[in-house]
Order: structure tokens, then sequence, then C-alpha cells
């Protein structure tokens, strides 16, 4: 008898390096996308897709609409009465904004990590079990939050006092502990928004591993400032920027550039592009 | 530089701006290195044999200053795209001319073997030449690095054609000469000398590849020794 020796997470994630990112499944596709607060256009005729099993990141200047971008994933938009989203963002080949699709589902496929960790005030054990317990998920709760937790890369260091308050959790490990909380409800994509941008360079560190590690399982969409993290985390790379109306009045974030991370590092094909991630600002 | 170049990173760009500086001096001693080792063999002149190799001091001196630039640059500016391109083609170029000094060198050690051998004139005409069309590709070689001029880093190809055509001149008048015993000796130093000289123009060469590459981002060898069907040499 033959046994099959299960592959070693090394050798998936290299079998995933080997695919080029753009012939991966796609997961979200957004097609001449806007978004309007009250009428003000943040962000326009934005098209794009975001494989599986990958991370995309978003860059760009402030006010670039990166962050008004990754909203419309999860619909968090939904939440700001005078934002209008027009355009299609198609999940799986569902439309997202579609009459019939329950926003709160969106949101656990689909979940969320912010540039300021914000832990419940509960317990670290509490702040995992929150998401399964109002969904009602099924299985061991207590087998539920190790998982989460192992796979958030913060077992380890709180196996020993899941009883004691989240907010006793340095910011480092309280991000993983959102990130853990974000993994126990099993999304399908988690969004980052700047999430190691109040962190130290350890802890920074650290979510990037755990991006690394997660790409094999989710697809994960990351805003950033640091463009750095960007070349060492992503497989893909959107620049998004600023286009100001000639009148001068006007700034409205439109994407200028989305490719291999490699190549948005190396040899971007937009002047706007280069100048940005050469660090000058055209 | 382009307007947008001056906006940031002032002093990211004042350390690549003097990087580049360094290398072009680097590219200055090496002509100066070249005019003496070519003018040594031609004139016999042992005294001026032992400068070009003393000489070769400052060459590595500069190498090494333009080396640690990169070092430190890359360490502290992480630079990437065009000034990533930039850099590496910096890094190569360094190591190119550092080479083009080290054959001027053995040009020098080369004469100062040949001490009290008869020399053969028509053959000093040919390293002349020679000299004077890889001093040319040096110069056609940095200006176009400065000047991120693609179509003068590929016409060094047409100078390389030249040079080889010359190279090969002095390799068939060596064997003319071969037959005379006292010219032997002499002329196996020599076809050494041709040799450097002809290699001094490859590296020139190489110089232009980065240069292609920096300004399009796609490496490409302009003749590929090993594939010679494949490559774009005009004979």
């Amino acid at each position: 008898m033959t046994t099959i020796e299960p592959m070693s997470l090394g050798d998936i994630a290299q079998a995933n390096d080997l695919i080029e990112p753009a012939k991966r499944e796609i997961v979200f596709d957004v097609q001449d996308l806007a978004v309007a607060y009250a009428g003000n256009v943040a962000i326009r005729e934005v098209s794009l897709g975001v494989y599986k099993n990958s991370v995309t990141a978003f860059i760009g200047p402030s006010g670039c609409g990166k962050s008004t971008f990754i909203r419309c994933f999860n619909r968090m938009n939904d939440l700001v009465p005078t934002a209008k989203v027009t355009g299609d963002v198609l999940y799986h080949g569902k439309d997202l904004y579609a009459a019939d699709v329950d926003a709160v589902e969106v949101r656990r496929r689909i979940g969320m990590v912010f540039q300021k960790p914000n832990p419940f005030p509960k317990s670290i054990y509490d702040n995992i079990a929150f998401g399964p317990r109002v969904l009602g998920l099924k299985g061991d709760l207590d087998e539920r939050v190790e998982q989460a937790l192992k796979q958030g890369a913060l077992w380890d260091e709180v196996k020993d006092r899941l009883k004691e308050s989240a907010l006793g959790l340095s910011g480092g490990q309280q991000q993983r502990l959102c990130i853990a909380r974000c993994l126990a409800v099993e999304p399908d994509v988690i969004l980052m928004d700047e999430p190691a941008s109040a962190l130290d360079p350890i802890s920074t560190t650290r979510i990037e591993d755990l991006m690394h590690e997660l790409k094999r399982q989710y697809t994960i969409v990351i805003v950033t400032h640091n463009m750095q993290q960007a070349a060492r985390v992503a497989d893909m790379t959107a620049f998004f920027s600023v286009d100001v109306a000639p009148d001068g009045g006007k700034r409205t974030g439109i994407l200028v550039e989305y490719d291999k991370t490699a190549k948005i590092f190396t040899k971007p094909a937009d002047k706007r592009t280069e100048d940005y991630v050469t660090g000058r600002f055209g | 530089m382009s307007e947008a170049r001056q906006v940031g990173r002032i002093s990211f760009q004042e350390e690549l701006d003097g990087l580049e500086a360094a290398l072009r001096m680097e590219g200055e001693l090496v002509l100066r290195s070249l005019r003496g080792a070519v003018e040594c063999v031609c004139s016999q002149d042992l005294e001026l044999a032992d400068e070009v190799i003393a000489f070769d001091d400052d060459i590595d001196a500069q190498y090494q200053e333009v080396g640690q630039g990169i070092e430190l640059l890359l360490a502290r500016q992480t630079p990437v795209a065009s000034d990533l391109r930039l850099v590496l083609a910096l890094l190569h170029d360094n190591l190119h001319l550092e080479r083009m000094g080290d054959l001027c060198v053995t040009i020098a050690k080369l004469t100062k073997l040949t001490k009290g051998l008869q020399p053969d004139d028509m053959l000093l005409e040919g390293f002349k030449e020679m000299g004077e069309r890889a001093e040319q590709m040096i110069r056609v070689a940095m200006r176009s690095l400065k000047e991120r001029d693609r179509i003068a880093a590929e016409s060094l190809l047409e100078l390389d054609e030249l040079i080889d055509r010359a190279n090969r001149r002095v390799v068939n008048r060596l064997l003319e000469i071969g037959h005379d015993l006292e010219m032997r000796e002499w002329g196996l130093r020599m076809i050494l000398v041709s040799r450097c000289l002809e290699r001094i123009g490859d590296h020139a060469v190489d110089v232009g590849e980065q240069t292609a590459y920096l300004v399009t981002g796609e490496f490409r060898e302009f003749t590929d020794a090993s594939h010679p069907e494949h490559s774009e040499n005009i004979e």
C-alpha cells in the first residue's frame, strides 16, 4: 500500500506562487465603479479583478480613494447615509449590491481589519467567540477559538490567559486578535485597511508574515501607505491617484495602474506610478 | 532630470546623481589608463608602463567608492522602478570599468615583458587604431548612459565590430611575421595586447546594454555569443 504524504504548507505556497496571479480564479470583478459622498465623487471609473489566494494591495496618496474603494468590497459604504455606489462589484460572479444580497452575510464572508486594532472590551476568548455565537455557527466553540487564534499566530502568546481582557494585549497582539476574530467566522476574503500602520516594525513583520500564511487559504486585499509593505506582501498592486479638475477644483480618486507587484516596482507602465513609487510625486 | 524628479526625495536624488558622477569619474580614469597603455606599448616606454600599472590603484579606489555608495544607497533608500534600474546599471558598469582598467594593466605588463624585442611597425599602427576605437567606445558608452540614449548605446555594437575587425587584422599580420623567430616571442605577447583591447570594447558594449536596460526595463544582450544566429551582429 502506498501512502500519500500530505503536501507541506511550503509546497502549497510554492505551488501557489507558480501560478500567475492574473490566471487565478477571480473573486471580485469590479467594473466601472464610482463612489460619491453627498454628490462629491470620491473615486470613479475603477475596473479591476481581485484574484483568489493572493494578496492584492491598493497604494496611492491620501485622498486617492483607496480606502473608499476597499470598503466597497464588503458594503461598508452602506453604513454612510450619503454614500452612493455605482458600477458593478461582482463577487464570485454575483452582484454584491443586488437587492436580495444580505449585507450582514456579505460582511461575514468578507471580513475587515482596520488601521487601529479595535478589540471588544471583553476577554480574549469572547472576542473570538463573539462572531460564531452571534451567527450560531455549529461545532465546538473552544476548538474554533483555538483554531482562529492559531491561524492568527496569537495562540502561543495568549493560550494561558484567554479569560483576560483583550485590552491588556499589546497593539500588535490586538491587531492579530482582530484578524483571528475575522477568521473565526470562516470568511472567504479578508480586507485590511492599513493593518500595520499603527504598529511597530516587529509587529508589522508579524502581520506581513501572517498575510503570507493566510493567502494560502483566503483572499486578501490590503490598503497600505507603506509602499515597501505592498512590495513585500502583495502579488498584485493597484496604484490610485488623485485627478484634479482642470479648474483646480474637484479632486477625484482614479485607478492609474494595476499589475503584478513585481512589474509595478521594477517597470511601471505609467509615469504617474513611477513618480509615486520612486517618491517623486508628480 | 525632469521637473517631477525634483519634487520629492531631494537627498536621495543627490546621492543618485553623486553616484553617477563618481562612475563618470571612473570612466575618465579608465580613459587615461587606456591612453597610457596604448602609448607605452606603441613607444616601448617601460617607465610609462609602470605608471599605468600604478595608476590602477586610482581606478580601484574609485571602483570601491562607487561600490560602497551603491551598497549604502540600497540599504538606506530602497530604490524601486527606474531608480532601481539605475542603481543596478551602475553596479554592473562599475565592474565593467574596473575590468577595463585591469586590461590596461595587462597591456602595460605585456609591454614590460617585451623589453628589448624588436616590434613590428605595422602591428603598432594596428594597436593605435584599436586603442582609438576602444577610447571612442568608452566615450560613447559613458555619454549614452549620461543622456539615457538607447540608440547611442546600441551603436556600440557597430563600433565593436570595427575593433573586432582590427583585432583580426592584427592576428593575420602576426601569422605573417610568425616565421621570424625573433619576432615570435614579441608576437605572442602582442596577440594578448590585441585581445585586451578587443575585450575593452566588449566591456563598453556591456555598459551600453545596461543603458538600454535602464531605459527600456528589459535586459537584452546586444549580441548573443553562444547563439550567434539570433544576434543582431551586422555581419
